[in-house]
């Protein structure tokens, strides 16, 4: 399990070492996370970041009911380890569940919008006109490559604990089936807690990268 | 039947602990969690209060932020994934190559992206990216879009409202 994550560490290295590059090379154009990101759930105002803050507490909330159930393992302690692991499910599904959200509002944009040169095919040149929310050929908050950045990174992350929550339920049911405790030991457990540790502590990186700086 | 031994202890052997070895493990791990917790909510005032107060794309800001990340990332990988409990050896064998071949990576990719960023560098490759900064720079209307005061020369500088 070591390797491979040393190994998807370092392709989310280069996702985030390339977003950097852009990054740096349209420094002066890039648009503002607590400019893009200001929705909140059931309310009005404008939260900026509020909700991104929430899904990190919500990630590392999980990753801390995930090493504890691997310490429940380590005693074999098979009823605790169905809870933490049960709530290790629920945490990482309300996380890709946010997420979900997150990108709807990004893409639906804000009312006004705002006034862009699009390439128009049938005149062959660039056409002013207003664009709503971000996509991967527009983007109303700032430099389409935002946008780019933004989908593949977050998405490719998203698609890491869409299938953590998978693997980790096959974990549980196993668990709850008696499949480890014959066995003698949970280190089955273990090792999807490291990938699942691993997938937070990527958000760590996006998250500072994409909504903080 | 003969076995393969070496002198690793195998997972079973390992991987047991008491009640009270537990207990203690457990506190540990709490506590890393609430440091954690204590580093984002800090980490998310300061990123509310910066536009305000002039602080956003500020060297200082950026320094604390990227610190504070590697904290938390160091926090996760040694209690957490309690690569902190390891033989020594195998530390290093997951840590040196991935640590030294993005440290690598991190210089080149930025100060090449600083170079291709320069306006004398850009116009040649890049005729879309024209267009889009004066989209932006022009403003349109577009509250957030719309950068007050131009571009001084130093990479760093972000655009301030």
């Amino acid at each position: 399990m070591w390797f491979f994550l040393v190994s998807d560490a370092l392709t989310f290295g280069g996702l985030l070492v390339s977003y950097g590059f852009i990054r740096h090379k349209y420094v002066d154009v890039w648009p503002k996370a607590e400019n893009v990101f200001t929705h909140f759930p059931f309310v009005e105002q404008h939260l900026p970041l509020a909700y991104v803050g929430l899904m990190t507490f919500i990630l590392i909330m999980s990753s801390v009911t995930m090493v504890l159930a691997v310490e429940a393992g380590h005693r074999n302690d098979k009823k605790k380890v169905i809870v933490w692991m049960f709530w290790t499910i629920v945490g990482g599904a309300t996380f890709v569940g946010s997420q979900a959200w997150e990108w709807f509002h990004f893409i639906v944009g804000t009312e006004t919008g705002a006034l862009r040169h699009v390439w128009s095919q049938e005149l062959g040149t660039y056409v002013e006109q207003t664009v709503y929310g971000a996509n991967m050929v527009v983007n109303e908050y700032g430099v389409p490559q935002f946008a780019n950045y933004f989908f593949f990174i977050t998405g490719f992350h998203g698609f890491h604990v869409f299938s953590g929550v998978v693997i980790n339920f096959i974990i549980f049911l196993n668990v709850i089936k008696g499949t480890y405790e014959r066995r003698g030991h949970y280190e089955m457990v273990e090792k999807v807690g490291l990938y699942w540790h691993f997938v937070d502590l990527v958000w760590v990186f996006v998250f500072t990268f994409f909504y903080l700086l | 039947m003969s076995e393969f031994h070496d002198d690793y202890p195998s997972y079973e052997h390992m991987a047991h602990h008491s009640e009270e070895d537990g207990k203690k493990a457990r506190r540990t791990l709490w506590n890393v969690f609430w440091i954690m917790l204590a580093i984002t909510v800090f980490e998310l005032v300061i990123g509310s209060m910066a536009p305000s107060r002039g602080w956003s794309g500020t060297m200082w800001l950026k320094v604390l932020f990227i610190g504070l990340t590697i904290a938390k990332a160091a926090a996760i990988v040694l209690w957490f994934m309690h690569l902190g409990h390891e033989v020594k050896f195998f530390k290093y064998v997951i840590l040196a190559p991935y640590i030294l071949f993005i440290t690598y990576t991190i210089f080149i990719i930025l100060v090449e992206g600083v170079y291709s960023g320069d306006p004398q560098n850009r116009t040649r490759v890049d005729p879309i990216l024209i267009q889009q900064q004066l989209d932006l720079k022009a403003g349109h209307g577009h509250h957030d879009a719309a950068p007050e005061g131009s571009h001084s020369g130093e990479q760093h500088e972000e655009t301030h409202h």
